[in-house]
């Protein structure tokens, strides 16, 4: 196991060194500079010139290059170009923001999916089965910004149900220790705060979680029926075992594993779909800082970000990799 | 397998409950402020953006300010009376009040006064870009900053002396830029021009030493991206004005429409500028109130380069500006709040005249365009496609009702886009465009902050390439208007500067817009201003009504 882990994370490294050179190329490719973002209508020619020196945009491409790779692989990830605030100390105060959403979305998307895939494997063909799969269709083809603001209408503008904007009711004033403000509302004893700040999650978890929720209840329903028909779940059957026991042991067991890789999968989905989702319901994360960094050719933020979720996502799958083992005795590496 | 379920319906559980239950009562002595963006930085000086501006204002005191609502109207502030000038023009007194301390508990006194205009004065080359007003108001740094000298008096008494005369001097340390700091604060973020790289200066970037002033409210933290809080000063010098809120929260909210959701759905109770369309929106819902500044601090003009022809003929210039019916552009993108541009600044700024600029006359244009002599009529008209300004509410809406006007009298327009800031901005500084869509919110209520830093300034002794106007007159009136010694001379000159550009129409102002605040109707007190210069002190929360 030791050996499959090293030879893994070793595999990691051509990866995220092609993604950083071809990240690079495609930023620098985009019309613009920052000169603009910063400069605004103050900016004249010579003080973009000196700005350009100053961020060191004016050396060669490969220099530029080079110059980067040497700074993040010594663990400087760079500082944003337009307030300077290194990377590391942005991107701490952002993660939780977009953790939290995320692992409410997974939440959403696991909870609700997999019980949908079960109940539409045990009724194929039946009506239960067309109106899931027809509700996961419907799931996988909506744009998350659309869902999104659907939602944020419908719920928080209309109805006035739910909060719409923000991780949690701006006029509360406690101490964030952690910036995971489920847990800070409750360090900070803080019971109501926390009830707010699951009403701020719910939206967005759901807006983010539409896609994940869609994909995993088809393959958990495609598993199921998958294994319910393999001989040693009618062998079981014909046993004379209970119909919920062979769901539970036989049947769930051996669909766990192509649900549990879609999960994994779904992971970086779900960092992609935070951009839109935290930019729909004004949430402090890393999403809706890259969609500004992008916007302001924010360039050591924009590489740093997308570099970092790389990597966040190859661990994750090494993570779900391992887990096999855990679900499947039979699998060892 | 059991656990999963009862976890998951715990869960569900949770989730019903949580959206089934209200939330606390809303603060009435927290004020939660939505801005447009994020504030940039923590240091007065190292700031040049209207958001850092808006909050670092609440805290930082300058020796004089702007009166509440005004844009133009000098009041002191750390100072005890407006400074007296000497003869030749080139030496402010100022003379200071005693017994003011800074949040951290430092004496505010004429040392301290010397240690930030010393500050400003000698600004490391590293950190020069970050500090654009210093630059632009004294002219440079060091040896070229026009700021020859601070010197103390006494321990209350401050003399500042500039090398050449420059008669906007104290309407400029108005700024929040020019705010005084805590000397002890400023060492201790190292942000005593000892540090020349900004990412190691605390009291720039939020950390130890930011934002240290004499104000009303104190800084207490920023979140990047997500608030900035600033709470009440309970030992400010001016008992009278000490703040009613406990706190303010300035939340950044990019999205116009998120910004006016926000507000009806109590998330914000103060939001710092709304959409001209959404004034109605607003005005329908009887939780919520419009404020409306008053007069406006900006212009919009449609922007001609006269390197191409035909708008390089001041006939067909005067026939644009015959051409386009302003009010009808007024009524149908700013909602009505805005006024018909009667000059190239707004008729707030000091020496602002009426210059009778022409008014929607079809026909007349068509005259001057067959006067003219010109015969191809085709204009590259550009907008941009991603951006909405104050003074500028629908860059394409506005093009389109251009382009059609300017049609109807016998141009043809090809019509061009491109990003704000990937492109547009550059492409026009550079003399790229014949004609654009493009305006100025002023920086302080000097005509030189319109006429010549925002339009007509020459580069290096020769026309910018933005607008190829070559006036040496102009050029040598502004120049002098800025060095008059006397207000009377500085008004007859810059009189004659806008009668200079009056004359030859080189671009054509179209409208001062204004651009209103949304607020829920619990809050009172807020006086706005056209220039944003807005205190917070003086509002207060009335929740009495919910």
């Amino acid at each position: 196991m030791a050996r499959y882990i090293i030879r893994r994370l070793l595999a990691a490294i051509p990866v995220l060194l092609g993604l950083s050179l071809v990240l690079f190329a495609y930023i620098r490719l985009l019309p613009g500079d920052p000169c603009v973002a910063i400069l605004g209508q103050h900016r004249t020619v010579e003080s973009c010139a000196k700005l350009r020196e100053h961020l060191g945009l004016d050396l060669p491409l490969w220099q530029q290059y080079v110059n980067y790779l040497t700074q993040t692989l010594s663990g400087d990830f760079g500082n944003s170009v337009i307030n300077a605030l290194p990377f590391t100390q942005e991107f701490t105060v952002r993660f939780p923001g977009t953790l939290e959403l995320t692992i409410g979305a997974l939440i959403f998307a696991i909870g609700a999916g997999i019980p949908l895939g079960r109940l539409a494997a045990r009724r194929v063909g039946g009506w239960a089965d067309g109106l899931i799969t027809g509700i996961s269709l419907f799931g996988v083809s909506i744009p998350v910004f659309v869902l999104g603001l659907a939602l944020a209408v419908i719920f928080g503008v209309a109805l006035g149900w739910l909060p719409t904007q923000g991780r949690i009711d701006a006029h509360f004033r406690f101490d964030s220790i952690t910036g995971f403000l489920l847990i800070d509302t409750l360090l900070a004893g803080r019971p109501d705060y926390f009830v707010d700040a699951v009403r701020h999650l719910i939206l967005p978890s759901i807006a983010l979680g539409s896609i994940p929720l869609a994909i995993i209840t088809r393959i958990t329903r495609a598993s199921v029926i998958e294994v319910a028909n393999e001989d040693y779940v009618r062998t079981a059957r014909a046993k004379g075992l209970a119909g919920k026991k062979v769901d539970q042991r036989h049947v769930m067991r051996n669909a766990w594993l192509p649900v549990t890789t879609v999960i994994g999968l779904q992971v970086g989905s779900l960092l992609g779909g935070a951009v839109l989702t935290e930019t729909v319901f004004v949430w402090n994360g890393v999403g809706r800082w890259v969609v500004d960094a992008i916007e302001n050719h924010d360039y050591p933020i924009i590489q740093s970000t997308i570099l970092v979720f790389a990597a966040f996502f190859l661990i994750v799958n090494l993570l779900v990799d391992i887990g096999y083992a855990f679900l499947n005795p039979r699998i060892r590496y | 397998m059991k656990h999963l379920r009862i976890g998951a319906l715990l869960s569900a559980i949770l989730v019903v409950a949580a959206a089934c239950t209200g939330t606390p009562a809303k603060s009435s002595t927290t004020l939660v402020v939505a801005l447009p963006g994020d504030i940039v930085r923590t240091d007065s000086m190292l700031t040049d953006d209207s958001n850092s501006s808006y909050v670092i204002q609440q805290v930082v005191e300058g020796l004089v300010g702007l009166a509440p609502g005004s844009t133009s109207e000098i009041v002191p502030v750390l100072a005890t009376a407006l400074p007296t000038v000497s003869k030749d023009g080139l030496t402010y007194t100022f003379k200071l009040r005693e017994g003011v301390k800074f949040h951290d508990g430092t004496d505010f006194n004429a040392a301290a006064v010397v240690y930030n205009y010393e500050r400003f004065r000698t600004v490391p080359d590293a950190l020069q870009e970050y500090s654009y007003y210093t630059g632009a108001v004294f002219g440079g740094f060091g040896d070229a900053s026009n700021l020859e000298s601070a010197t103390a008096v006494d321990d209350y008494t401050v003399k500042i002396k500039l090398r050449t005369v420059s008669s906007n001097f104290v309407l400029t340390q108005t700024l929040p830029v020019f705010g005084i700091q805590s000397p002890t604060a400023l060492a201790l973020g190292l942000a005593d021009n000892s540090e020349t790289d900004i990412t190691k200066i605390t009291g720039a970037q939020g950390g130890a030493g930011a934002m240290v002033g004499t104000g009303p409210f104190k800084f207490s933290s920023w979140v990047e991206g997500d608030s900035v809080e600033i709470v009440r000063n309970d030992t400010y010098w001016n008992t009278a004005a000490i703040a009613k809120l406990e706190a303010v929260i300035f939340k950044p909210v990019a999205e116009e429409t998120q910004r006016v959701n926000g507000l009806a759905d109590g998330t914000y109770d103060l939001v710092q500028v709304i959409a001209p369309a959404d004034v109605a929106t607003i005005a329908a819902n009887t939780g919520l109130q419009a404020i409306d500044r008053g007069s406006s601090f900006n212009i919009f003009c449609l922007q001609m380069n006269q390197t191409y022809a035909p708008v390089s003929n001041p006939m067909i210039r005067e026939a644009i500006a015959y051409a386009i019916d302003k009010e009808s552009l007024i009524q149908t993108f700013y909602a009505g709040a805005a006024d018909v541009a009667k000059n190239w600044m707004p008729m707030n700024v000091q020496y602002a005249l009426d210059l009778e600029l022409p008014t929607y006359d079809p026909a007349k244009a068509m005259e001057l365009i067959a006067a003219s002599g010109e015969t191809d009529l085709t204009i590259d008209f550009w907008y941009p496609n991603d951006v909405t300004r104050p003074y500028m509410p629908d860059p394409k809406g506005l093009f389109e009702a251009i382009s059609a006007q300017l049609e109807a009298v016998g141009f043809t327009v090809v019509a061009h886009d491109a990003k704000w800031r990937s492109g547009y901005l550059d492409q026009e500084a550079a003399g790229a465009y014949e004609m654009w869509l493009l305006g100025w919110t002023g920086d302080w209520a000097g005509p030189d902050n319109f006429l010549s830093t925002a339009f007509f300034h020459y580069v290096d002794g020769k026309p910018s390439p933005e607008f190829a106007y070559k006036n040496d007159k102009l050029d040598a009136t502004m120049a002098a208007a800025l060095a008059a010694t006397s207000d009377a001379q500085a008004k007859k000159l810059w009189e004659k500067a806008q009668n200079l550009i009056r004359a030859d129409l080189p671009t054509v102002p179209i409208a001062n817009s204004k651009p209103q605040a949304g607020a829920s109707i619990d809050v009172k007190g807020f006086v706005g201003s056209a220039g944003l210069n807005e205190y917070l002190n003086l509002v207060y929360l009335d929740r009495t009504g919910n």
